[in-house]
């Protein structure tokens, strides 16, 4: 979170970034607060790799300014950009011990706080659980301790802004979600400056304070995980983020800020805002979790074409007419079923 | 160079083809042979510009009438007719460059990328029954054994063997003459101990300009950027360009010296023997370290970067020390060029006090056999002896 006003830890202004023909980054402006985990989410070739490395000096942009602490960085090589970087393949020296590993970024900048080499080395293997590795070499250790070890790398030299790469792709689903939690407990205790890139919606909205939504170079939204979800700005956001119906609608009348649309055939009541007139076209999604069985207005009803048994859910598709709705329940239902959603689990997305 | 590009090849991409109905043959013209193109088209372009340059083995074999341009080339300068000369080693050059260019331009649009591949399995050599389908290939590969041994290990034994037998059976009386000749030789004469030292300290001054000389090369052709196709065909040049053609190029330029500013520099004789052999190694050392440092990952180099390190530190503490082997090997190579270079050498020795080893046999071979035979074995044992200096020096550093 934002913790001192100021300029921002890392601003992006206007910044594009062209390979021959094809546009990587397109006029994208951000800001990132000192201390914030800021996730930038989206399908691959979405610009979000490149977003990260024009941070990190690999890449320079062919238009517009990148900013830390409010400071031009145009020109300043990655040695001179007080980053850390993690690798979705660790990257870690093969050659070198975990200590040699870890010690190694203290060759060019001394330990913040004034402690010894030594010292600083085993505070961070402490923090990242792996006290007792220091001597391994890295091909001996697993996936998840490779991951780690390239995050105390990355810490050693005490970063202003610790730059994260995809460091969790390799790993399987379990592990990968108790190191995001790891990762998260270490930011927050160092109150470091993180910018996380990961194409994995579930874990940007886990981790993150704030998310940025990428889309063939271009942020379709930026805003906290929640607003993120629950109001995507876009109908990319509203796909990409979470499962979600969504359907185009006309609005027939709005009575007490509940709209009457029209969608295929259906009447279907809707919470809108205020500016919401009868003949408008809008398109609304509902998540599949507020869709049910026992719902009792907006009722519609369709043949069950699929069920997929997650576990603690079933994922259900139920063909509407030409559309299929995506229904979450506990139980498994068969034949023709009714769902139902409430006025106000629905959301509108602004023109 | 086959062999890599077959090693690279996708063991799953052959299974594809086949589980897809391709018989194994079919699978080989289809997935594998492509793949390998680039590297059998450059190892044949290689062997004909070498073949196309190849000086010391038509002087030593052939009459004139199987003379090559290089030998035209090495009469006109022992003639003094240099410009002759310089115009034929100009047209030899540009075939030689235009051969080397064509292949530069097929191999960047055949490179294919092979990453997290896993290699094609092999077969063991004895076949598990004896039907013609498992012992055809094997017979196939007996055949080539022995053709290789006949033409790369038969004259080296038949040089041990000549050098160790005399008229009268059984000999130790050429490597007597090698001795008697360094004892009580005129000036003029070849001194064996001489051409050992010469070779030596040639070697070792070349090392030190073409390794340093060829690592930097491969940093610059690893890396991509706009023109790097065309700084490759320059580090490739100097193995499409003959020895002769060098040597006459650094007696005209260095050793008659040149005009700077109103003064004439000149270089001696020494020195310039020593580019030439630069020269001629450093593209051996680009060709073993540039596919190394072009496998590393990027993120590994980028990583030292964030953590502060500047782009040489880079290549001192990660890049170097993980291709290490890459860098001994070219080391090697850079050492063996040296020593047994002949053309370049010979235009530029200004006597026998820079008499190399291989000039040494090539004085011998006019007159006595024999003498020429031991100092080849000589020669032989030197090169072998450097290999392993060389190897054990490279395993002492890596060490650290």
């Amino acid at each position: 979170m934002p913790s001192e006003r100021g300029p921002p830890a890392v601003e992006l202004e206007g910044v594009t970034k062209r390979y021959g023909g094809t546009t990587a980054v397109d006029d994208v402006s951000l800001a990132v607060e000192k201390g914030e985990f800021f996730t930038l989410v989206g399908p691959s070739g979405c610009g979000k790799t490149t977003t990260l490395r024009l941070l990190a000096g690999f890449e320079a942009p062919t238009e517009g300014t990148v900013r830390f602490g409010g400071q031009d960085v145009a020109g300043v090589p990655p040695e001179d950009r007080d980053v850390g970087v993690v690798f979705q393949s660790y990257a870690l020296f093969p050659h070198m011990t975990v200590r040699e590993n870890v010690a190694y970024g203290l060759n060019f900048a001394d330990p913040p706080g004034g402690v010894a080499t030594e010292r600083r080395v085993a505070d961070l293997l402490d923090l990242v659980d792996l006290s007792g590795m220091a001597d391994r070499d890295p091909d001996t250790l697993s996936g998840g301790q490779q991951q780690r070890v390239a995050m105390a790398r990355a810490l050693a030299p005490g970063p202003d802004v610790l730059l994260l790469d995809e460091p969790m792709s390799a790993l399987d689903a379990k592990l990968r979600e108790r190191l995001r939690v790891q990762v998260r407990e270490i930011q927050e205790e160092l109150g470091i400056t993180t910018i996380y890139v990961t194409h994995d919606q579930e874990e940007a909205l886990a981790v993150s304070d704030r998310v940025a939504v990428l889309r063939a170079g271009r942020p379709e939204q930026v805003g906290t995980p929640r607003t993120v979800y629950r109001e995507p700005a876009t109908e990319f956001v509203a796909e990409f983020v979470g499962d979600n119906n969504v359907f185009t609608g006309e609005v027939r009348d709005v009575v007490d800020g509940v709209a009457t649309v029209a969608v295929g055939g259906e009447q279907l009541s809707i919470a809108v805002a205020d500016d919401v007139a009868p003949g408008d076209s809008v398109t609304v999604c509902v998540r599949p979790e507020r869709l049910s069985l026992a719902g009792e207005e907006n009722r519609l009803s369709g043949p069950v074409r699929s069920a997929e048994f997650l576990g603690g859910t079933t994922r259900v598709r139920v063909g509407w007419g030409e559309r299929e709705l995506l229904v979450r329940t506990e139980d498994p239902p068969s034949g023709t079923v009714c769902v139902g959603f409430d006025p106000c689990d629905a959301h509108v997305l602004p023109e | 160079m086959t062999t890599a590009a077959w090693e690279s090849v996708d063991a799953s991409a052959v299974e594809t083809a086949r589980s897809l109905g391709a018989s194994p043959t079919r699978a080989f013209c289809d997935v594998v042979a492509p793949q390998i193109y680039p590297a059998v088209v450059l190892g044949t372009v290689l062997t004909f510009v070498f073949t196309f340059g190849t000086f010391p083995i038509v002087l030593a074999l052939g009459g004139f009438e199987l003379a090559t341009v290089e030998v035209f080339v090495y009469r006109l300068v022992r003639d003094l007719e240099y410009a002759e000369a310089a115009a034929l080693a100009l047209v030899e050059l540009g075939i030689s460059l235009a051969l080397l260019y064509a292949y530069l331009r097929y191999e960047a649009r055949h490179t294919v990328a092979a990453e997290g591949i896993r290699p094609l399995p092999r077969r063991p050599l004895r076949p598990p029954s004896l039907s013609v389908r498992e012992l055809a290939p094997r017979v196939g590969l007996a055949l080539y054994v022995v053709v290789a041994l006949a033409v790369f290990v038969a004259p080296i034994a038949s040089m041990v063997y000549a050098s160790l037998t005399g008229p009268t059976g059984p000999t130790l009386a050429h490597y007597e003459f090698l001795l008697e000749r360094q004892v009580s030789g005129a000036s003029f004469q070849v001194q064996p101990w001489d051409a050992v030292r010469n070779s030596l300290l040639f070697a070792g001054a070349a090392l030190a300009v073409a390794l340093p000389m060829g690592v930097v090369v491969a940093v610059l052709t690893t890396r991509r950027y706009r023109g790097r196709k065309v700084l490759d065909a320059v580090a490739m040049a100097p193995l499409a360009v003959s020895g002769i053609v060098v040597g006459l190029g650094l007696l005209r330029g260095l050793v008659f010296g040149v005009e700077v500013g109103g003064t004439r520099v000149a270089v001696g004789g020494a020195l310039a023997i020593v580019a030439a052999h630069a020269v001629a190694g450093y593209p051996f050392v680009v060709r073993t370290v540039a596919p190394g440092l072009a496998g590393l990952d990027r993120s590994l180099v980028e990583s030292a970067r964030a953590l502060g390190a500047s782009r040489a530190r880079v290549l001192a503490d990660i890049e170097l020390p993980l291709v290490w082997p890459a860098v001994v090997a070219g080391a090697a190579f850079a050492v063996a060029i040296s020593i047994g270079e002949f053309s370049a050498t010979v235009v530029l020795a200004s006597g026998t006090s820079q008499f190399t080893m291989p000039i040494a046999i090539e004085r011998f071979i006019g007159r006595r056999l024999g003498p020429a035979t031991a100092m080849g074995v000589v020669l032989l044992v030197v090169t072998s002896a450097s290999f392993l200096v060389i190897d054990h020096l490279g395993g002492e550093t890596d060490a650290f």
